[in-house]
């Protein structure tokens, strides 16, 4: 047993903290943007390059571990900037992981490569018109025509599309699970308009469609039966959730205190009010709480990965109901500070909705750990 | 960081639930209704070596690690052992005996631990007085030196163990001009003039744990019986946290995983509107909440127990997180787990009452939530 992290990974997060901080000095990394989204993106991506980070769940690096020290790593990232998170991670942690666990050595040289280099950008389109893959069949599908697959369907809030050089796209294909790689600007991908959204918006996200969209079949990965695909690409978004929301309950946690701590009223601070102070110490309660429930799972996860399924659904339900809770707190101490856009709570609060709904909701993933324990498997 | 236990330890904490499920749980409603003390189960648990678990061997004890411990506490809730009896337990091995396994005389040692580990005496601890409580510097009762001896006056109130303690570790001020730095402890015998308990007091809950008061009325005690020195009292009273923080936890990390699986075989097994009711989600629900409960508490206690196997000083900031996690969130689980069961959940019967009551307890002794908040908002 051993609770902390090494001296090695705490610096590694620092590194991360610096150099992810300076790109955020000088551009709008959570802002709308889309004239210059792809090109933040890559800024962060670049400066992540120079670290293990991008590494970190898909290839060993000496000194580190895998999933753990990823989670320590991400919570820094999700904190500086929210939306950088979850482009860097649908990009890496998503597209690459997936091409990284079932591609072939040619399509890992392809993608991989230049993906942990900083240079390519990824999108993994998973959901459809139902959005809830765990209700219905995914219906996008690859039918062969000679070399070529051809593939129709239409998926919806595809993390990065408006961005990614390339988008895989999961679907059917000889009656299989497929994921389909497709190159930005293939004919019959048409990837609309990033949507607006409530948070995260420096992280594009939009609508795609396939219609004939035509690619030649090296450019298919198809996982083996037994990696259930859309269940373990869940998996993965919830990983990924999991940093996120521990990115949030930090910086909202993080601004609060410190105004707490410097905004006087009545001749003190306000943190010796015992209803801010208090507030401040429910807050930390569930931001630590969360952190060494997420570290357990991921940990879990890199060392006994099968046994990290019903632990990942009940860190990803406390940690993102948690990050909800600390972040509304947070504005209430912030007072009207708080309410003027721009600053770290307001946007980790606007943010903190996302991490409930997305991947296994909340309210699914109470369901599927009730049938756990109860033994029901649907 | 690596959260894994060791193979012993996890064979340790099945073969405590299996001791637990076949000697100890079936005596629980019956102890529970009458609201009395089970000492045959207190001696079991004795027998077992659980009192003296991390206690040297030299003194009956086995020299486990703190957090083998502080796994034997989650095994006894997990296998259904009441809160009152965890609660004895605790009160008796790391409020009053080890407090004197560190800081008495070695013949003090001798004279004391073997028949506390053994569970033939029982230990209690008395800290908090009728005006002092939270603000336990306030407290009032007071030690004098005369001679050879110390003369207590004054009293103690919401003493585990306290009706029916051999041995006593008393907190009382040898300088009433001071605060913290005025308090001191001592050890009590049982029979010692001028000294005795009060009748149990009825409770709410961990009703099987005897809670009484303690009158100082001109109490006579060697002077040796001082444990350390003058004014060392209130930092020995800090130490006995890191256990309250970690051991006295983990039974309510234990009592959610029983409530979960008694949850779950109930509702796979009672039909409504035509099916088992664990088929509405409604009921997964609140099975679920009772596992997150359980997986989000357990690595606070455990991380507390490693700290303290590292010999590292007590990170107060984290244990008070623990304790106002644990006592704050516990209830969810004791309510979930009552009205999953319906109507029975409210009939003694069916054990979910009785750890809804006992849970109550988690955000009240060893220190209130509210003084936890105190804590961590002067230390961030
Ligand atoms: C079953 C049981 C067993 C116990 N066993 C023992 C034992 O073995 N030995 C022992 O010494 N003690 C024991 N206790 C006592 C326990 O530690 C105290 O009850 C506890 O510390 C609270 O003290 P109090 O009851 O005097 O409440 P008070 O201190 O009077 O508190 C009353 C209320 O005021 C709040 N409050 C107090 N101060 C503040 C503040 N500064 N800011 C905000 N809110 C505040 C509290 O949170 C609480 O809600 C036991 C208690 C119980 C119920
Ligand atoms: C002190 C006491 C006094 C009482 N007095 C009387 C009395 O005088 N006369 C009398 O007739 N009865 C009486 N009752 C019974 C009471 O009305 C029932 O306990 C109550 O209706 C619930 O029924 P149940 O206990 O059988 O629980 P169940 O119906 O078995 O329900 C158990 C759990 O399953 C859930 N559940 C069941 N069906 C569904 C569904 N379709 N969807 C989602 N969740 C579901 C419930 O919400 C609950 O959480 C009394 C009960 C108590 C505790």
């Amino acid at each position: 047993m051993n609770y902390d992290f090494s001296e090695k990974e705490f610096n590694l997060f620092i590194d991360i903290q610096e150099k992810v901080s300076r790109v955020a000095e000088s551009v709008q990394l959570d802002r709308k943007d889309p004239k210059r989204s792809r090109e933040n993106i890559k800024q962060v991506l670049e400066q992540l390059a120079q670290t293990p980070y991008l590494q970190l769940g898909l290839q060993p690096v000496e000194g580190y571990q895998g999933q753990l020290s990823l989670m320590g790593a991400a919570e820094v990232l999700a904190a500086v900037s929210p939306s950088a998170y979850l482009s860097v991670e649908a990009s890496t942690r998503l597209f690459g992981r997936a091409v990284n666990e079932w591609g072939d050595n040619s399509q890992k040289a392809k993608w991989l490569s230049p993906l942990l280099e900083g240079q390519l950008i990824g999108a993994l389109a998973l959901s459809e018109e139902t959005l809830n893959i765990e209700n219905d069949p995914l219906t996008t599908k690859g039918d062969r025509q000679g070399e070529s697959v051809v593939i129709n369907g239409a998926k919806q809030y595809v993390i990065n599309a408006p961005i990614a050089d390339w988008i895989a796209v999961a679907g059917f294909c000889d009656d299989a699970y497929a994921l389909f790689l497709i190159e930005k600007e293939t004919p019959g991908l048409t990837v609309e308009p990033a949507i607006e959204t409530l948070g995260y918006e420096g992280t594009p996200i939009s609508r795609i469609h396939l219609d004939n969209c035509s690619i030649p079949a090296e450019q298919i990965i198809f996982p083996p039966a037994k990696a259930e695909m859309p269940q373990t690409l869940r998996m993965w978004e919830n990983q990924m959730l999991l940093g996120a929301s521990l990115g949030l309950s930090k910086t909202a946690f993080e601004s609060a205190r410190d105004h707490a701590k410097t905004h006087r009223s009545g001749g003190k601070p306000i943190i010796a009010y015992q209803e801010v102070g208090f507030k401040l110490a429910d807050m930390l309660t569930l931001f630590q709480t969360s952190q060494l429930l997420a570290y357990r799972t991921a940990w879990t996860a890199e060392t006994n990965p099968k046994e990290a399924g019903e632990l990942l659904l009940c860190a990803k339900v406390f940690c993102a109901e948690s990050a909800e809770t600390v972040c509304s707190e947070a504005l209430k101490i912030l007072g009207g500070n708080g309410y003027i856009i721009g600053n770290n709570a307001e946007r980790a609060y606007r943010c903190a909705k996302y991490v409930q709904i997305a991947g296994t909701s909340t309210e699914i993933g109470r369901v599927k750990i009730g049938d756990a324990a109860l033994g029901y498997r649907d | 960081m690596d959260f894994a236990f060791t193979k012993e330890q996890l064979m340790f904490k099945k073969e405590i639930i299996r001791f637990a499920k076949k000697e100890i749980v079936p005596r629980v409603q019956e102890y529970d209704l009458k609201e009395a003390f089970d000492f045959e189960s207190f001696r079991k648990l004795g027998d077992f070596g659980i009192l003296g678990l991390h206690f040297p061997e030299e003194y009956g004890g086995s020299g486990a690690d703190v957090v083998t411990t502080v796994m034997a506490g989650e095994a006894l809730g997990e296998a259904g052992v009441d809160g009152g009896l965890t609660l004895a337990y605790g009160a008796h091995s790391f409020l009053c005996a080890d407090t004197i396994l560190r800081h008495a005389s070695e013949e003090q040692r001798k004279k004391y631990l073997p028949k506390l580990i053994s569970g033939e005496w029982i230990g209690c601890m008395g800290l908090t007085e009728p005006d002092a409580g939270s603000d336990v510097a306030s407290m009032k009762t007071i030690a004098e030196k005369k001679g050879d001896k110390y003369v207590l006056n004054g009293s103690k109130i919401f003493i585990t163990n306290g009706p029916i303690a051999d041995v006593s570790v008393v907190y009382a001020k040898t300088d009433p001009s001071q605060r913290h730095a005025g308090i001191s402890a001592f050890i009590v015998e049982k029979g010692t003039k001028g000294f005795a308990a009060g009748a149990p007091l009825i409770k709410m809950g961990v009703r099987t744990s005897q809670t009484s008061e303690l009158f100082f009325n001109n109490c006579e005690i060697p002077a040796e019986n001082l444990l350390g020195k003058e004014g060392e009292g209130f930092n020995m009273s800090l130490q006995t946290v890191e256990w309250d923080r970690s051991a006295l936890l983990a039974p309510f990390v234990g009592a959610a995983r029983y409530m979960l699986s008694s949850c779950a075989d109930y509702a796979r097994k009672r039909e409504q509107f035509g099916r088992p009711i664990g088929k509405f989600q409604a009921v997964k629900h609140k099975l679920a909440n009772i596992r997150i409960f359980a997986e989000a508490a357990q690595s606070l206690a455990y991380k507390i127990a490693w700290c303290k196997d590292q010999g590292r000083p007590l990170n107060h900031l984290e244990a008070a997180v623990a304790k106002l996690f644990v006592g704050d969130w516990s209830m969810v689980p004791a309510n979930d787990a009552m009205v999953v069961f319906g109507g029975y959940g409210f009939c003694h019967e069916y054990n979910m009452e009785r750890i809804f009551r006992d849970s109550r307890l988690a955000p009240i002794g060893g220190g209130t939530s509210d003084i936890q908040k105190m804590i961590i908002s002067k230390l961030i």
